[in-house]
């Protein structure tokens, strides 16, 4: 029970957490444009052009593609390609790291659907559960191996890389550590203990159902104690870049949304444009509005 | 200290100097600059610049701080400095980039990615305080240490292992005058962490609270520019004289008689150009000019204060600067009754206007911008006029400015408009949105004073000038005249400055100008060339 309970703690401080992130990003105030070209949206302007290409650019309908930003970001996310093209180096031991937590996430989501399944009444022997359990047990052992060799690889470069050593703190070292033992752990417990993944699905089961579930092997007790432990931890770290890069991408290097009269952009322009700023060098106003700043003469 | 071996918290560590700067560091350049004297000693401060101000960074002032004389005053700039940093922070205070400087702040992963983009970084000699991740390191230790709450805790095992004291802070200063804005290394960042913003936002703290930036942006520069009308100082008398010069000059050369027409209300354009073209290059409005009356367009140029130039130095440094400047361009619009403001060939004049200011010039003021090279685009490639590619029958290059280029999306139009009219152009590697900055972007080009203008030919504008010369390999010999073709003013300073240092006319023969200079060359109408060559 104190697993479950671990495992529980765990996912709501993740949440909460995470979510709490997420809403402070969203309230934060509209900002001045600040794009980065190419922007994938741009419809027919792979080389990175934008609609101030046009002529008469405001006259015309903006050509925009969500679909050439999906096709963009399918293989960022998935393949970490900025990386691939701009640091190919450390895009060998990124990109198993990374895919391996894919990997394991997807097993994880597969175990979930297989414990549902369950719950519902069809027989683990049936078809489909089967099925589930199969790719499960593909995508846990791929992932494993895979974050492992990503683990330690990041650990030598980050070591022995005299670029990546200069900046790195102790920290640095203890998250990927810590990460590298919650795969080693996964690793041991499927090989040793649990390789059909059985129990971890039962583990699921009873995280769904609230009811207590045997643990046996000792590796895989280690390994939910550090996922857990990890889970609580990671929304506090800069690893919650999952987040982060929806943002500096979507809302900053792409957001060229147009100021037109009447849109919400305008009037949440002339709002901030009359909140009070308070700089205090020679040449400011301080105690006056941004616009009031803006359009007073200077002295 | 020796490259390589300086850590973080060295820059609160008082010492002689953190960085010597040895040209035999820096990146090799092609033939014939690749001999190890093609590059003299760097040069030094005197000893009285580095007993009066502060220099304990690379040797190097841009913005000069007197040192302290009491301990007193070393408190006072680390107050201000945290309180500017605090204001940073808030909405109320910084809602134009609070969002974007957060992510930045919370997300690096220190994979050091973006230091192979950086052309500061890669042109030193890959020196550690260039790289576009130790100065946003430095304020990210700072913000996380001194500002969050129970920061000092875990500040060792966090990373955050670094000391603010006035050593830090001054050389913080000049640390966010070693980068050009250029953000090509955000470019590169595979999670969207901007090392280019955090340096303009930390300008923003030194001026916005302090009081503290170059005085060639500020005092002579942003303020100037509202007081007197123009950055250069060029004043709407001295304006109207200047034109008069310029109409008898179009007619010198041409034969052309040509009016600007100033102040027109209800013109289809207000052209604005950036105002260093009237006194450093006049060929280039001129040029304007003949091509906008060869093509019949309804334009006038503007003789308000700050009307006739369309600068905006505010981007580099100050919000408010910055806000101050659009609204009185765009005030001037409308007062016009203009259908369009276009911009001439200013880099970061089209980003200022179009793109920042586009949330912050709202209701009524709001008219369209417009770039001129898309304007121009359409006159040469749609036949608008009468044009003969043979007359630019010589080499050319192209140079992206970044501010129009990758912050901006204006990759094709001139492209397109250089290849009809230029039989000889052959592009620089990497060009477009991948383009290397000049070495003169966020106000370096108007940076003249103490030995910044060494540093800024030898460090920042050196990635271009390997460039340019890889382009012209083929054809280096003087003796064959090749020209760059840079459409923004700023480039074309800093351009002028590395020519003028490595004597890039006399030994290579290459010369520069902006892109209205090509197809005013090239019109059919016009008998005598219209590009001027450097005298050997």
């Amino acid at each position: 029970m104190l697993l479950l309970m671990l495992s529980y703690l765990g996912l709501a401080v993740f949440i909460v957490v995470v979510l709490g992130k997420i809403i402070k990003y969203l309230r934060m105030p509209l900002h001045v444009r600040w794009e980065l070209y190419p922007v994938p949206h741009e419809k027919g302007r792979e080389y990175g052009g934008s609609y101030f290409e046009e002529l008469n650019w405001w006259e015309k309908p903006i050509k925009r593609s969500s679909l050439s930003q999906i096709k963009f970001m399918i293989p960022e996310i998935l393949f970490v390609r900025a990386l691939y093209h701009d640091n190919r180096k450390l895009w060998y031991v990124s990109f198993p790291f990374h895919f391996g937590i894919y990997m394991v996430i997807g097993c994880l989501g597969l175990l979930f659907i297989g414990a549902i399944a369950n719950i519902a009444g069809l027989s683990p022997q049936s078809a489909i559960p089967v099925l589930l359990q199969s790719l499960a047990i593909i995508f846990g052992a791929i992932g494993l191996i895979l974050g492992t060799i990503g683990a330690i690889g990041l650990l030598l470069r980050r070591t022995f890389d005299k670029d990546l050593r200069a900046f790195a703190a102790p920290i640095d070292y203890f998250n990927l550590v810590f990460i590298l033992a919650i795969f080693l752990t996964g690793l041991i417990a499927w090989f040793s203990y649990d390789s059909g993944l059985t129990v971890s699905r039962d583990y699921m089961k009873g995280l769904i159902t609230f009811s207590p579930v045997v643990v046996g092997g000792s590796s895989l007790v280690a390994h939910i104690i550090l996922l857990s432990l990890f889970i609580m931890y990671l929304p506090f770290t800069h690893m919650t870049h999952f987040i982060g890069k929806y943002f500096t991408w979507h809302e900053v290097r792409w957001d060229d949304r147009i100021n037109t009269r009447g849109s919400t952009i305008e009037a949440k322009v002339n709002k901030l444009l009359n909140v009070k700023q308070s700089w205090s060098a020679p040449h400011m106003k301080p105690g006056k509005t941004w616009a009031e700043t803006a359009t007073e003469e200077v002295e | 200290m020796k490259a390589g071996k300086i850590r973080l918290k060295d820059i609160g560590k008082p010492s002689d100097q953190m960085v010597q700067l040895n040209p035999a560091d820096f990146m090799r350049l092609p033939y014939p600059y690749d001999k190890a004297d093609s590059d003299p000693d760097f040069k030094q401060l005197t000893e009285a610049q580095k007993n009066k101000y502060e220099a304990s960074l690379d040797g190097v002032l841009a913005i000069s701080i007197p040192k302290p004389e009491t301990k007193a005053e070393e408190e006072e700039l680390v107050r201000k400095f945290l309180s500017g940093l605090e204001k940073l922070l808030t909405k109320e205070n910084n809602w134009t980039f609070l969002q974007p400087l957060t992510l930045s702040l919370e997300y690096c992963a220190k994979c050091q990615t973006c230091n192979e983009a950086c052309p500061i970084y890669i042109g030193s000699g890959k020196q550690e305080i260039y790289r576009p991740t130790y100065r946003s390191e430095v304020l990210r230790a700072i913000v996380n240490k001194y500002i969050k709450k129970g920061g000092k805790t875990f500040a060792k095992f966090s990373g955050n292992d670094i000391d603010l004291n006035w050593t830090t802070v001054a050389r913080l200063a000049e640390l966010a005058y070693r980068c050009t804005l250029c953000r090509r290394c955000a470019q590169t960042c595979p999670i969207g962490v901007d090392n280019g913003l955090i340096t303009h936002e930390l300008r923003k703290v030194f001026s916005q609270e302090m009081g503290i930036a170059p005085v060639e942006i500020h005092t002579l520069g942003s303020m100037k520019h509202l007081k007197a009308g123009s950055s250069t100082g060029l004043t709407p008398v001295a304006l109207m004289d200047t034109i008069e010069f310029l109409e008898d000059d179009i007619k010198d050369r041409t034969g052309l008689d040509i009016k600007f027409p100033m102040d027109k209300e209800g013109a289809d354009i207000l052209l604005i150009h950036n105002a260093g073209e009237f006194l450093s290059w006049p060929e280039n409005p001129m040029a304007f000019a003949i091509i906008f009356e060869a093509a019949g367009l309804n334009w006038t140029l503007s003789s308000d204060l700050l009307g006739y130039d369309a600068v905006n130095y505010g981007l580099w440094y100050d919000d408010v600067q910055f806000a101050r400047v659009a609204v009185r361009h765009a005030q001037i619009a409308k007062k016009l009754g203009v259908k369009k403001i276009v911009i001439g060939e200013c880099g970061h004049a089209h980003k200022a206007i179009s793109v920042i200011a586009d949330r912050i010039i709202n209701g009524e003021i709001n008219i369209p911008r417009e770039s001129s090279m898309t304007l121009l685009e359409d006159l040469v490639c749609k036949g608008k006029l009468n044009l003969d590619p043979k007359r630019n029958d010589f080499p050319v290059t192209l140079h992206d400015p970044c501010n129009m280029v990758r912050l901006m999306g204006v990759v094709e139009p001139q492209r397109r408009v250089v290849r009809k009219i230029c039989p000889q152009f052959r592009e620089m590697e990497p060009h477009g949105v991948k383009n290397y900055c000049c070495g003169g972007g966020s106000g370096f080009a108007i940076m003249p004073s103490m030995n910044f203008p060494d540093w800024r030919t030898r460090i920042s504008g050196r990635m271009k000038f390997k460039q340019i010369l890889d382009a012209f390999q083929d054809v280096i010999d003087p003796g064959i005249k090749k020209m760059v073709c840079a459409p923004c003013s700023n480039c074309k300073g800093a351009i002028r400055e590395i020519f003028n240092h490595y004597d890039a006319w006399e030994k290579c023969g290459i010369a520069y100008t902006g892109l209205v200079e090509f197809i005013v060359n090239a019109m059919v109408d016009i008998k005598e060339p219209y590009i001027e060559w450097p005298e050997m």
